[in-house]
């Protein structure tokens, strides 16, 4: 369970869950018990559809055993009233096979579309903290598969459970009406079927999230593989990559094969019940015909082709069974998804003062894993609206952790920190990401054109404006020299874009953004000086009338925080050492 | 559907145990009609009276262990096959991607691994054994049917061909181009998700969530209206195969009349045959779909290598020193030339420092040592052999290469170094993470060198990743390094003290340093500047 043990980690770790599968499996149970109450709704005109699909079946078994009772001459009426009910029944019972698929197919993707809104929306609102400790690839996992996988369960096994039972005790009716022996021999048959079900059924749940467990490695692995493909390449480890994706797709297919072990016996438990079935009223039957107490060749006809019909639930159920296997093991993973905050009370944003943006850090500690120490201890500075602050110090040192306080990437472990005087962990997430713009280290361009890019900033601004925020951000002079312009299309990463380019698409997203506090994390780090002068050209316009936060150690960066007469706090290993500049 | 050939000529490595689950399909097949032909034979109280309950005695068991076997091996024999091809993807994908993946969506090539090769399950699960059942039923019946009456065999026979053979045909055919859309709404769900996951941060710093959270579902939206489409296709043909069905066994208890006892044991056999082949047509929809995504398998793992390897490549010379003769190069045809007759010659073991704005060409530099391209005019040579006669990868073993783009997997410290020399010591391990100025923080780390980096080894900062991937560099055994802006966010009293220690660790290595700039530590024996596409020799 290494992912859903990752998942559940980053959780615990940024303080946003508040249950974990693992300390307390209430969490999946209440939440498999939530799903399946709604499931059993959802699944209602789909048992309806099962039922009556049964009752056309006993139908055409009926007329089948008249005809069959014709053939063998035991009965001399025309052929054809039989003959048509049997078309009838057929065609109809094929119109109804169809719409119970299309409803099924309906069924399962309302549930799946329910979930995965669900838990899209959680880990959104649970934010980058995730990626802490959490693979992208495998949240993503979560959200795409393993939601298709709980389709099974709401589609199959919900309408399937109830017919097993309803189905099988119509025809048991019908046939003790008929002959109640052959009842006999139907219901014994047919309770070995949930002993042996529920025998092989013991350990299935585990190997099931085993089995999602390797797909999600196989995933996680072969997605970062690619990501850095080139670097494989180039020291010549493809091959030692090709045997470790051979290694896991083969546990893959050891767990796959262990889950469908178990899925398989209980079908053979299946067939065995229906053939015992079959074989018992067959010799039966033959026997009775021989001595001569045969009375009603066609009832003992149908009761014999009744068989198939009579199991055919319990097939379907049966087929399902390790649907609700997969329910079990996803419900593991998504009860343990951060939970969504209670919805706010609506109260009007205490922060947002027209006359720019004063943040305040009070003795603040900040946490990420115990066993590597605090990140940050005891901070406290103050900054004035209009004011800029330089964060100092080598790479380590907490510098960053301050930025993503600010974000609201994660939340102070101790101590306060206030915006106009508010808590920062009072404000809307909505209101806290118009205040603030930030430009990091690495900025993540998504594959599209350079002018989507800026767009992200702020979707609903105009052409113009995402020009002028090019121009800005002198990204103007680079996209001349591009066929496309800002129309070109940059690849995931930025691909097509040098770091500096790169870097200059954030600024114009942060120019676009126009938000009153600034916050630059090491943003000419990976920069040579050419380039950085340049790029802090168009940073120093950027921070004109904002308050600014900009974490850096840059010689560059120094200077011309000096040449502006800025304040700027030395850390090193999470604590202030030293202020210096105006206070 | 030619690339479905394509897809399963790479499982013939696996051909045994597929065969294997193909030969207890058939005798599975055989037992079950027998069984259902005795069936009849007793109802209908014949001659075999005494032998028929006893062959079903017998056959009942068999057919179920027959059964359970039949779909272990199947199942078996096809994960097996797909774990191979997962692996030849992955080989061809390596081989076409030296030089990262460039416009490719790391999310559409993980769909394509995972969801598209599992697609390929229907081609042998579901269309090949049932496939094979139904060629091998077929004559059986007829020329069970056959004897007793010409006309039943013929109706019989040609619904078993609509319901096996042409439905599924039809069905397959029709279903190709929703069979796409599908492969292609599930690869954007996946990329729309990665998106907004990878990008958390930026998500959450502007807002965006609700953005992110709609690009999803319209996503969701388009895979689940593509995924109706097929399932829609799939239940009709499903349900004109039943219809076949029943009318070949209506015709079989109709024409019966007349024909006696033997008329039952028949329509036995044909509610078996039918029941063998009764899954063809929904799996001829899902072979349309699997199609599609095996075109989509081959299209990302084949197709033209860029800069293939000569046919006979030379033996990978014994020099290390690189010479650039005559170099003229762009990256595009519609671009500008970045060398314009470059020549640049660096000794084996000398110290090269290659200086330039940004643009002038430095990366471009390494690309062409590295054959990740090629020039137009002129020629890149090691140890005077032309690299174009070289293989790859001999190439590439002996130029190590640091850069912006380097990659920290998501793996521990020591499995990210180990990438660079397999089997490296712990010492050395250290050694190099000496070097690079990053050991103190290693050992303060709890788990050392079985720390995790995490994705993109953002786990540390920038500075601290910078300095893993350098250590890793300097870990390889190769004889040129090519070290693209080392220090580059680095503090300058670490970028000091690691061109000092630069300057110790060559032990015979061709170091070629690409810079802006020079902070006066190094130790040089050379000093290029490039400048409008030609290097000009520069005074230490």
């Amino acid at each position: 369970m290494a992912q859903g043990l990752s998942i559940q980690a980053a959780c615990a770790k940024t303080g946003l869950m508040n249950r974990t599968s693992r300390s307390a499996p209430t969490g999946a149970k209440a939440w498999l018990a939530q799903q399946g109450a709604i499931g059993k709704r959802a699944a209602r005109p789909l048992v309806l559809i099962g039922l009556l699909s049964v009752i056309l079946a006993a139908g055409q078994a009926w007329c089948a055993a008249t005809l069959l009772a014709m053939v063998l001459d035991l009965d001399h009426g025309p052929m054809i009233w039989p003959a048509l009910a049997f078309g009838v029944i057929a065609m109809a019972r094929a119109v109804l096979f169809y719409v119970g698929e299309d409803l099924t197919f309906a069924t399962g993707a309302a549930q799946r579309s329910r979930l995965r809104l669900d838990a899209m929306r959680r880990l959104l609102e649970a934010g980058p903290a995730l990626l802490r400790t959490a693979h992208s690839a495998e949240l993503a996992a979560v959200v795409v598969d393993r939601i298709e996988t709980v389709d099974g369960f709401f589609a199959r096994w919900m309408p399937a459970a109830t017919i097993a039972t309803f189905g099988p005790v119509i025809l048991l009716i019908l046939v003790a009406w008929l002959d109640w022996t052959a009842a006999l021999v139907f219901l014994a048959t047919a309770a070995m079927v949930p002993v042996a079900m529920a025998l092989s059924g013991i350990g299935a749940g585990r190997a099931a999230a085993k089995q999602f467990d390797a797909m999600t490695r196989l995933q996680t692995r072969f997605l970062d593989r690619m990501r850095g493909i080139a670097t494989i390449v180039l020291n010549g480890r493809t091959e030692d990559e090709a045997g470790r994706l051979l290694q896991a797709a083969t546990e893959l297919r050891l767990r796959t094969m262990r889950v469908l072990r178990v899925a398989f016996l209980s079908s053979v438990a299946l067939d065995c019940a229906a053939a015992v079935a079959l074989v018992v009223l067959a010799i039966r039957a033959g026997r009775q015909f021989a001595e001569g107490t045969l009375h009603s060749p066609v009832t003992a006809l149908f009761l014999l082709l009744l068989v198939p019909e009579f199991f055919a639930p319990l097939r379907s159920f049966s087929a399902a069974y390790q649907d609700q296997f997969q329910a079990k093991s996803a419900a593991d993973q998504l009860s343990a998804l951060p939970p969504l905050p209670a919805p706010e009370p609506l109260r009007a944003v205490r922060t947002v003062e027209a006359n720019g943006i004063a943040v305040a850090f009070e003795t603040v500690g900040l946490t990420w894993d115990p066993a590597r120490g605090p990140a940050l201890s005891g901070v406290s500075f103050r900054v004035a609206a209009g004011e800029t602050l330089v964060l100092a110090g080598p790479s380590g040192s907490g510098k960053s952790s301050i930025i993503e306080i600010l974000l609201g990437f994660v939340r102070p472990s101790e101590g306060r920190v206030t915006i106009n005087g508010a808590d920062i962990a009072e404000l809307v997430p909505a209101a806290h990401a118009r205040l603030v713009a930030w430009i990091g280290q690495r900025p993540v361009l998504f594959a599209g054109t350079i002018r989507d890019n800026i767009r992200f900033a702020r979707p609903e601004a105009s052409a113009s404006e995402i020009d002028d925020a090019a121009r800005f951000a002198r990204l103007d002079g680079f996209a001349e020299d591009l066929p496309q312009g800002l129309d070109t299309i940059v690849g995931e990463g930025g691909f097509g874009l040098s770091g500096g380019q790169a870097q200059r698409v954030a600024i114009a997203r942060a120019a676009l953004k126009n938000a009153p506090l600034l916050l630059l994390d090491e943003p000419t780090a990976h920069l040579d000086p050419v380039t950085e002068a340049e790029v802090l050209d168009s940073l120093r316009r950027l921070t004109l009338g904002r308050t600014v936060i900009l974490a850096t150690h840059s010689a560059a960066a120094h200077a011309w925080n000096t040449s502006w007469g800025g304040r700027r706090l030395d850390l090193r290993a999470g604590s202030v050492v030293q202020t210096r500049g105006a206070a | 559907m030619r690339s479905l050939l394509a897809v399963a000529s790479h499982s013939r490595g696996q051909g045994s145990y597929l065969l294997a689950g193909l030969l207890i399909t058939l005798s599975g097949t055989l037992v079950g009609i027998a069984l259902s032909g005795s069936a009849g034979a007793v109802l209908a109280g014949t001659g075999a009276m005494l032998a028929a309950p006893i062959l079903l005695r017998a056959l009942g068991p068999v057919r179920v262990v027959l059964r359970y076997f039949e779909r272990l091996t199947t199942h078996d024999a096809l994960f097996r096959a797909q774990a191979d091809l997962r692996v030849w993807f992955f080989r061809g994908l390596a081989a076409r991607m030296a030089g990262g993946l460039g416009m490719q969506r790391a999310g559409d090539v993980l769909a394509r691994l995972v969801g598209d090769v599992e697609a390929q399950d229907v081609v042998y699960m579901r269309i090949m054994l049932p496939l094979a059942a139904a060629v091998t039923l077929l004559p059986l019946l007829m020329i069970l049917l056959w004897r007793e009456s010409a006309g039943l065999a013929l109706c019989v026979g040609a619904q078993l061909v609509l319901a096996a053979l042409v439905l599924p045909g039809l069905a397959a055919r029709a279903s190709l181009s929703s069979g796409s859309r599908l492969a292609r709404a599930m690869a954007g769900l996946r990329i729309s998700a990665l998106d907004a996951l990878t990008g958390l941060r930026e998500v959450r710093a502007f807002g965006a969530e609700g953005r992110m959270l709609e690009d999803v579902r319209a996503h969701e939206a388009e895979l689940i209206a593509a995924q109706r489409h097929v399932a829609r296709r799939g239940a009709l043909a499903a349900a004109l195969a039943a219809i076949c069905a029943q009318s070949a066994i209506l015709a079989a208890l109709v024409a019966g009349r007349g024909l006696g006892v033997a008329a039952v044991a028949l329509v036995f056999l044909v509610i078996a045959a039918f029941d063998a082949v009764s899954l063809l047509p929904r799996a001829g929809v899902q072979a349309g779909q699997a199609a599609a995504a095996a075109k989509r398998v081959i299209d990302a793992a084949s197709g033209p290598i860029p800069l293939p390897d000569p046919a006979s490549p030379a033996a990978l010379p014994d020099g290390a020193g690189l010479r650039f003769e005559g170099v003229s190069f762009r990256w595009l045809p519609d671009r500008a030339l970045v060398f314009d007759g470059l020549n640049l010659d660096i000794p084996a073991g000398s110290r090269v420092a290659i200086l330039g704005p940004s643009g002038a060409g430095k990366s471009s530099l390494a690309a062409l040592a590295l054959r990740l391209a090629a020039p137009e005019r002129g020629c890149v040579r090691l140890g005077g052999v032309d690299i174009a006669e070289l293989a790859a990868t001999d190439l590439r073993a002996r130029i190590g290469w640091l850069h912006q783009a380097t990659y920290l997997f998501d793996d521990s410290i020591r499995a990210n170094l180990l990438l660079a020399r397999p089997g490296a010591s712990d010492a050395e391990l250290w050694a190099a993470l000496e070097q690079a100025r990053i050991a103190d923080m290693v050992r303060d780390l709890p788990d050392g060198l079985e720390a995790r980096v995490g994705e993109g080894g953002r786990r540390f900062s920038g500075g601290q990743g910078r300095r893993l991937a350098l250590a890793r560099a300097l870990l390889s055994d190769a004889r040129i390094l090519i070290l693209d802006e080392p220090c580059a966010g680095l503090d300058a009293e670490i970028e000091q003290q690691f061109l000092s220690t630069l300057n110790d660790a060559g032990d015979g290595r061709t170091i070629i340093l690409i810079a802006h700039r020079l902070t006066g530590v190094e130790r040089l024996d050379r000093i290029y500047r490039l400048a409008g596409g030609v290097a000009v020799a520069a005074a230490g």
